[in-house]
């Protein structure tokens, strides 16, 4: 197909073309309680073709792009109208110009880890007697699991001389953990792992089956007022992303973001802790074929840097880095009792934690928090937390302790004061 | 026009058939769904002009579903040619079915009976104005290029507008035992978002248009200016929400978003079967207003964008009644959570796509309208607020506790709003506490669809959703 594809490039007159193949193996398993409810294997290829057409509009070179879907299933004839037909829609987004980037052939690369050397039937069944392992809790237990391992290989060329390959392993999915007394609760987890990492599953389950069992104790919403609001796990990934998704050139250039080189991103007058991040590489190559290595991002509140895909980062003059998934941040300087020694309302799941890249505004409904009221910890739920990051970045501590998933490595949790939660 | 039927699947069609017969050799039910899907996306904004395929709404692929006397497998590919039919087969025989041997110890395979099916043969097509290959690429741009120059042009404090199209061409056949359907449907969508700061803020508004249309609906676009502006307006003097409960207003978008969050993915049945919904324990009881009667379904509403003639298990599409006058009826069903339930599958098994599993799902989902005028409504209101711009929600069928955010929130004082503005507004609170405050409901229903749905944090499927404007006790934060 990769042949028939670059036909149909040079035959519809593309001169410039970014290709990538994405083939998938997967394995599913499927959980109500037990029993197995479905198992699902499926083998998917897809090639994702991207043709640039250059132009010149009132004397500025232009240069529009549009892709097209090519699927095993074409045959030779709706490939080439698929691309022609893409080439004839690069005419109408004709964007200012930028260049692709630059590379050659380079080995296909294997991420390593004890995925890649097992089949994915394997790995799910593994996963899946990890989970349920631990499922002998005396008062609550697994209502449901759904488990997915897929090994993809992703293969990028461009008409710059970009030849690269990858292969990763990941294991992903989500259970639903619950109890009966003193009331019928659940409690929501996923995961995903590029590791066989079965034990840090075990540890996840049993503190989810702990956890929910503490839920079925909350009967009430807070009170409705102002707390001192811990968050903690995931949702500090979501609630940092204002930070990385303002530094990307993409939001920058449109002028969504603010952000400059050099910049401090708390404010000038910072009463907590300052932010230190660095962006993760979780695969070799960035969707353009771009080598991806980590990057300091933030160091002590201050912007280094700015980075994006290619066309943005060509716009605002800076060497394009590709974009990242991951993100390292550096642990604080207080430990969790610390941060649990006076008053604090902390947020251990929400229905849905939101924030708002734009309006920095995050928040959602209490599934389950901890409120101490400087005598006695008390489980909640209702009400919802509605806070502002930039009225309350200033001011953010950040615990000693580190959470670590695919994607995020760094403080547990994370102190605001003063946000307003909605209660009884 | 009518949406053509797809050149690809109906080349494969035989080889489809033959291989249904290879599988059904060996096992008492199987069945292909087979889709090809065009999804196209454009966008007009100060980042640029986007011309993509979007990789959600497209796909070229199938589904096997197989029974083996006492469960399901599922083997999902996406290149069948004569030659690979054994290969398809052996795979399936060899490896999907028997995996499950290979289960740790005190796992299980859950029993299930062999689907049960009626006599059905059938093709079908949704109407549109104008197909994508009536209206090219250059016409779109430039429908999008003019609504945001137009929309530019009205404040002075725009950061941007972005004006938006897609649309999604889904070919699907079905092939089992007793059924072979196909069906060609269109959607499409038009979307307006403008932005404007707020010091470091950036407050966006939007507003949409489409459904189970053509390209034709661009030309309602440059209608949704006036009221995004308005929002913008709004949401520049905005400030933050006192929470509390308050007497509320909700717009259609917000009564959908109530509906859909709130309400609609507790009936899920598939929840049932888990349980997990605790709807399960209140059918034949009052879960709402006497005014309330809601429904579900891919025939109800014709020209929306979840409406189709047949699920993605081969289940006919149908208006499914969940509440009648307050009163919870039922819920909405695919085929194997109706195996597990002993009931009749609804036409809501559906899925993100032939890769996905299959799950009950919503599709057109809403509330009737009732009696009241809007501005004896508003009238009605001492001390309260309109909701309006839904923007997200999460569910949680398990305990009916509520979460759904929206935009900004008009303050109403004895009947008149009073131009105080709150914004972002989180929605909290117990289901049936306000699906039965509702004591006024305007006249005609609203859906809107240009937004997607996931079940819990993923499988992403198309909807609609709305319903009148409701007066309800709701509490906000």
């Amino acid at each position: 197909m990769y042949r028939t594809i670059l036909r149909a490039i040079q035959s519809c007159g593309a001169e410039n073309y970014l290709i990538r193949k994405t083939q998938t193996e997967s394995a599913e398993l499927y959980f109500i309680r037990k029993e197995l409810d479905m198992r699902r294997m499926k083998d998917i290829t897809v090639y994702e073709v991207t043709v640039y057409r250059d132009s010149e509009v009132e004397g500025k070179k232009m240069r529009g792009f549009a892709d097209a879907f090519i699927y095993p299933q074409m045959d030779e004839e709706t490939v080439n109208k698929a691309i022609t037909d893409a080439y004839y829609a690069a005419t109408f987004a004709a964007n200012p110009f930028f260049e692709l980037p630059a590379g050659k052939k380079e080995e296909p690369v294997t991420m390593p880890g004890r995925l890649a050397g097992m089949s994915v039937t394997e790995a799910a069944e593994a996963f899946a007697e990890a989970l349920f392992s631990v499922d002998n809790h005396p008062r609550a237990w697994i209502n449901t699991a759904e488990f997915f391992v897929n090994r993809i290989t992703t293969s990028i060329w461009n008409s710059a001389g970009i030849e690269v390959s990858y292969t990763r392993c990941e294991a992903n999915g989500e259970f639903i953990v619950q109890t009966g007394e003193p009331q019928d609760v659940e409690q929501y987890q996923d995961f995903a792992y590029n590791d066989l990492d079965t034990e840090s599953l075990k540890t996840q389950a049993r503190e989810a089956l702990e956890t929910v069992v503490a839920r079925a104790q909350a009967t009430t919403a807070p009170a409705k007022g102002t707390y001192d609001v811990i968050l903690s796990g995931k949702e500090l990934r979501q609630l940092l992303s204002f930070y990385t998704e303002r530094s990307n050139a993409a939001y920058i250039y449109p002028g969504y973001s603010n952000y400059r080189k050099g910049m401090k991103v708390q404010g000038e007058a910072v009463r907590g802790e300052k932010l230190n991040l660095t962006l993760k590489a979780t695969v070799p190559y960035a969707y353009e074929g771009i080598p991806l290595s980590d990057r300091e991002l933030i160091r002590d509140g201050e912007l280094l840097d700015i980075y994006g895909n290619v066309r943005f980062s060509y716009y605002l003059g800076i060497k394009p880095t590709g974009n990242y998934e991951g993100m390292q941040v550096k642990n604080g300087t207080a430990s969790m009792a610390q941060l649990k020694a006076k008053p604090y309302l902390h947020v251990v799941s929400f229905s849905g934690f939101d924030m708002d890249v734009f309006s920095g505004h995050f928040g959602g409904e209490i599934r389950l928090a901890y409120l101490f009221d400087g005598e006695k910890v008390t489980p909640v739920t209702g009400g919802s937390v509605n806070g502002s990051l930039l009225e309350l970045q200033d001011n953010m501590i950040f615990s000693k302790e580190t959470y670590k998933d695919s994607r995020y490595e760094g403080p547990l949790a994370v102190k605001f004061t003063g946000v307003p939660v909605a209660g009884v | 026009m009518q949406v053509n039927s797809s050149k690809i699947l109906e080349e494969k069609r035989p080889l489809m058939k033959k291989l249904l017969a290879g599988l059904l050799e060996t096992y008492t039910y199987a069945s292909i769904l087979a889709v090809d899907a065009e999804g196209k996306s454009y966008a007009v904004s100060r980042a640029g002009i986007n011309i993509a395929k979007s990789d959600v709404w497209s796909e070229c692929g199938y589904v096997i579903k197989v029974y083996d006397g006492e469960s399901y497998g599922e083997y999902a590919f996406n290149h069948l040619e004569e030659d690979q039919i054994d290969g398809i087969v052996t795979r399936i025989k060899e490896q999907l079915m028997p995996w499950k041997e290979a289960l740790a110890a005190g796992l299980c395979t859950k029993q299930y009976p062999r689907m049960d099916e009626e006599e059905a043969s059938f093709e079908k097509s949704t109407e549109c104005g104008r197909m994508p290959g009536q209206m090219g690429d250059g016409e779109v741009i430039e429908k999008l290029k003019a609504v945001r120059d137009k929309a530019l042009t009205q404040r002075e404090d725009l950061i941007d507008c972005r004006t938006a199209c897609s649309y999604q061409v889904a070919h699907k056949i079905f092939l089992s035992p007793k059924k072979e359907l196909a069906q060609n449907v269109m959607w499409t969508t038009g979307v307006l978002v403008a932005m404007a700061a707020k010091g470091e803020e950036i407050k966006t508004s939007f507003a949409s248009c489409g459904g189970l249309c053509g390209l034709e609906t661009l030309d309602e676009m440059e209608g949704l200016i006036p009221g995004v502006m308005d929002s913008i307006g709004y949401l520049l003097v905005s400030e933050p929400m006192v929470p509390g409960e308050y007497d509320c207003i909700c717009t259609p978008e917000v009564t959908g978003m109530i509906v859909h969050e709130a309400f609609g993915h507790g009936v899920e049945m598939d929840m049932f079967v888990k349980k997990r919904a605790l709807a399960e324990k209140y059918v034949g009881e009052y879960v709402a207003s006497p005014l309330v009667t809601m429904h579900d379904g891919a025939a109800v509403a014709i020209d929306q964008s979840a409406t189709f003639f047949f699920d993605d298990e081969g289940t006919p599409a149908q208006d499914t009644i969940v509440i009648d006058h307050g009163v919870l009826k039922g819920g909405i069903c695919d085929a194997q959570a109706g195996m597990a339930l002993h009931c009749a599958p609804t036409g809501n098994g559906r899925r993100q796509s032939t890769d996905h599993k299959a799950y009950t799902r919503m599709t057109n989902t809403y509330f009737e309208g009732g009696n009241d005028k809007l501005e004896d409504m508003i009238a009605s209101i001492e001390n309260g607020v309109m909701l309006c711009e839904a923007t997200s929600g999460m569910e949680d069928p398990k305990n009916w506790g509520i979460q759904c955010m929206v935009n900004y929130a008009r303050e109403i004082k004895n009947g008149k709003f009073t131009g105080r503005v709150f914004s972002p507004i989180v929605l909290t609170g117990y289901v049936p506490d306000l699906l039965k405050s509702i004591s006024m409901m305007s006249e005609t229903p609203k859906l809107s669809g240009a937004g997607m749905c996931g079940k819990g944090h993923k499988e992403w499927v198309k909807v609609s959703d709305g319903g009148p404007y409701i007066k309800a006790r709701i509490r906000l934060g």
